[in-house]
């Protein structure tokens, strides 16, 4: 018997307001799983800055080229991290490849998956940097890094303008598979939560499209901080072009995902079914901080209006820099804040609509804060590592060339 | 004399009419397979039903379950539970289940206040279209032949999507298995010709278990004879147990 | 061929994956996998096979027949022996190393209360008392023939 879980549920029994199912007082999605989708949407988020210049020519955007990739490729490494911790019987879960039911959401994970990361993501990234990785593997003193690069050649290294030219062509083909492929990944996991007709909280054809868009603004706004960080550890001069453009698709992201949030709650409002006396009181009560100050106030309305300032009023560089930093940083949490919302949100009224359960987070322990927080962090350790095998900017190479 | 034309209009409505009359009978077969239910083509398929007019509250298909099916005795793990419902005068209505019920139930804080109130067993609905079954990503969660849907525990890989995904609260986590787990019918017992632990000990008779493709079984009779409902409707669950004495307030 | 060596190369790094993943796949889907369902057909067949711990009212009938016939003539017809006797499968299959249990005189107006001591809760129609007006401190089984409780 577990006695520190029965433990921890006897003592949230008396917390129970109104009335719940009693089988309902565990929790059975933990901050675990409000991480993951946030992981997921931060790869697609990236992703789709990639492809905006691959794909759709926004040349201003180079720069981050490189970066968005590697960054999109570090969090899908450490993304089924959270859910193998979540499962009951994580030395199973190889059978979501064996026996996939074909009408649960849940089991595309692992070919979508699969299919993202090594069609997509991992053939562009070995696609661009081909030349530079057989540059390396001859030039590289580090004897370990050598054969790294060796390994990656496939014992090719053939760079005739031709190669190059039928690779510069694939990678586009891929960039433009990979953006459905990206819209998948993550949309599939708003589709796991919008399809739950048990629950009304998720139950919405819009929570695929809500999840995509904050993704993207989430993903957006992670490569931004990242690429600012990057430069000012570089020491090298920020490309404030490049740095306009991306903030001003961070807008667009942030004005579409608060859009369609505000619809949904509109809508929800306005139609007043039976559910919407419990999810009043969710919200007016144990998700007003989350939710209404966090996600909504500075996660989506103060960047808003920074970044919307900035459209109608061209601050100095060193203003700009500032407002962009603050909002991307803003959103961050305020994504993270979303996902709380749904995920735990979803899970604290009872579906008798009668009453509400409580959610305690844990310091320690595998569904713990410090859980969650190592592996929040990891994607950041995977990309420095990733960063260090496949620097983006050459030393001594010209920053904007990229292929 | 025909034409070309008439001759070759004639002929395919002719084939047309022939293809019509031999595809009748099997196409009005197929439709009757798929609008029938399934007890009426499957022997024997399991069904409930339950009369909340004569439940008294007494807790003991509550103990009875946990004891047959070795379900852990802390009060948040549950294959049954008994709900009390007490509508004020007033218009509030209060609902509790303590430890399921499996120990009877406090006073009312304000009997002079209450309208009327009863009880109402729940259990798992062992639906028709079932969403436990349909989410389950490694096919763990599924309904047999005869219309039981049950929980694989060695495929099982605790990722506890069926638990949200039943709208009526009947599943739960295992503490020491780690996997899902929920109301079976008591498989073990109804392929020995017994009843479920619940029915077996309930002294009045609330709980009936049996065939429905028997037209003399108690839960044929009691839908047959009897207003029924399920909860939920709206789900599209189509739930296999039927429910007498609901009232507006249960859910 | 000399351009797309490389791309050749990586397509047979795909093949040999999908080749290994289809090959673990015959070893690692359950041999009844499938058959009825999307699902274990023998999983059913080991969720049949579990213990029974309750053992049915006509196990008891076996040797208490004149309980029962007490019983089938009286208001507790309908009430099974294992819903007082509790879970009696041990004891029908073994009746000397397990014994059915028995509400003592100390527990029985608790007992018996369980299912009749007056609730406003309860179907007006069915038997039930006030215990503490009536005959407080009595055992029950005093004046009620547990088997047939005619009042």
């Amino acid at each position: 018997m577990p006695v520190g879980l029965l433990e921890s549920l006897r003592a949230a029994l008396p917390h129970v307001s109104g009335f719940i199912y009693p089988n309902e007082l565990e929790l059975q999605w933990s901050v675990l799983i409000v991480l993951y989708p946030y992981i997921t949407g931060l790869v697609a988020g990236a992703f789709i800055l990639a492809s905006l210049e691959r794909v759709f020519n926004v040349a201003a955007v180079k720069p981050t080229y490189r970066l968005s990739l590697l960054t999109a490729l570090a969090f899908l490494l450490i993304a089924p991290l959270p859910l193998q911790a979540h499962l009951g019987h994580p030395e199973r879960s190889y059978e979501i490849f064996m026996t996939p039911n074909p009408s649960s959401a849940m089991a595309m994970f692992g070919f979508v998956y699969l299919w993202y990361l090594m069609a997509v993501l991992l053939m562009e990234i070995w696609l661009d940097y081909r030349r530079e990785i057989v540059e390396w593997s001859q030039t590289e003193p580090f004897w370990p890094k050598r054969l790294f690069y060796k390994l990656l050649t496939f014992g090719v290294t053939n760079l005739s303008p031709r190669s190059l030219e039928i690779d510069d062509k694939l990678g586009k083909a891929i960039t433009v598979i990979g953006l459905p492929s990206a819209v998948l990944l993550h949309g599939y996991v708003g589709f796991i939560f919008g399809s739950v007709k048990a629950n009304p909280w998720w139950s919405t054809p819009l929570m695929p499209v809500i999840f995509l868009f904050s993704a993207m603004a989430s993903g957006i706004a992670g490569v931004l901080l990242i690429y600012m960080f990057l430069c000012r550890v570089r020491r090298e001069p920020i490309d404030m072009p490049c740095l306009d453009t991306v903030a001003k698709y961070l807008l667009t992201a942030i004005i579409v995902a608060f859009s369609l949030e505000m619809l949904e709650s509109l809508q929800t409002a306005y139609e007043a079914k039976e559910h919407f006396d419990i999810i009043s009181l969710l919200v007016e009560g144990k998700l007003f901080i989350s939710m209404v100050l966090v996600q909504i106030f500075l996660g989506s309305l103060v960047p808003l209006a920074i970044l919307g300032l900035n459209q109608i009023h061209l601050f100095p560089e060193r203003v700009r820099r500032v407002c962009y930093a603050v909002s991307a940083g803003l959103s961050l949490v305020g994504i993270l804040a979303m996902r709380w919302n749904v995920v735990m949100g979803g899970q604290l009224f009872s579906k008798s609509l009668r009453g509400f359960t409580t959610y305690k987070l844990e310091l320690v322990g595998r569904e713990g804060l410090l859980a969650a927080a190592a592996i929040g962090v990891m994607p950041l350790f995977a990309l420095g590592a990733l960063l260090y095998l496949l620097p983006p900017w050459p030393a001594g190479g010209d920053p904007m060339r990229t292929r | 004399m025909l034409s070309r034309r008439q001759f070759l209009k004639t002929a395919a409505a002719t084939a047309l009419a022939l293809a019509g009359r031999a595809l009748a009978a099997p196409l009005a077969a197929a439709e009757k397979f798929f609008h029938d239910p399934p007890w009426k083509r499957k022997k024997p398929y399991w069904g409930y039903a339950i009369d909340t007019t004569k439940c008294i509250g007494c807790g003991r298909c509550v103990g009875a379950c946990k004891t047959e099916n070795d379900v852990p005795r802390e009060p948040f793990y549950f294959r049954t539970w008994v709900e009390r419902y007490a509508v004020r005068r007033d218009g509030e209505t209060g609902v509790d289940s303590p430890n399921g019920g499996q120990d009877g139930y406090p006073p009312l804080r304000d009997p002079q206040e209450v309208a009327k109130s009863f009880f109402v067993p729940k259990l798992c609905n062992q639906c028709e279209h079932s969403p436990c079954v349909q989410v389950c990503p490694v096919g763990a969660s599924y309904k047999t032949e005869d219309g039981v849907v049950m929980v694989d525990r060695k495929t099982c890989i605790g990722c506890r999507y069926c638990i949200q995904a039943c709208p009526y609260g009947s599943r739960y986590f295992h503490p020491v298995l780690r996997v899902a787990d929920k109301c079976t019918l008591c498989y073990h017992r109804i392929h020995k010709g017994l009843r479920p632990a619940c029915v077996e000990v309930c002294p009045t008779g609330t709980r009936m278990f049996g065939d429905l493709s028997d037209p003399q079984s108690a839960v044929t009779r009691f839908r047959e004879t009897e207003r029924v409902l399920v909860l939920k409707p709206e789900m599209g669950t189509e739930p296999k147990v039927v429910y007498k004495g609901l009232d507006k307030e249960v859910r | 061929m000399r351009d797309v060596e490389h791309l050749v190369r990586v397509a047979g790094v795909f093949v040999l994956v999908i080749s290994a993943f289809l090959i673990a796949r015959h070893f690692l889907v359950p041999e009844t996998f499938g058959k009825y369902g999307h699902y274990r057909a023998a999983a059913a067949t080991e969720m049949g096979s579990l213990p029974l711990r309750y053992a049915g009212e006509p196990a008891c009938l076996r040797c208490h027949a004149e309980q029962a016939k007490a019983k089938a003539g009286g208001g507790h017809r309908g009430v099974h022996c294992e819903s007082c006797h509790g879970a009696l499968e041990a004891h029908a299959q073994d009746p000397k190393a397990a014994q059915a249990s028995k509400p003592g005189e100390a527990q029985m107006r608790a007992f018996c209360g369980s299912c009749h001591a007056k609730d406003i809760s309860r179907p007006a129609k069915f038997p039930q008392q006030d215990l503490e007006q009536h005959n407080p401190g009595m055992p029950c089984s005093q004046c009620h023939n547990p088997h047939n409780p005619k009042p």
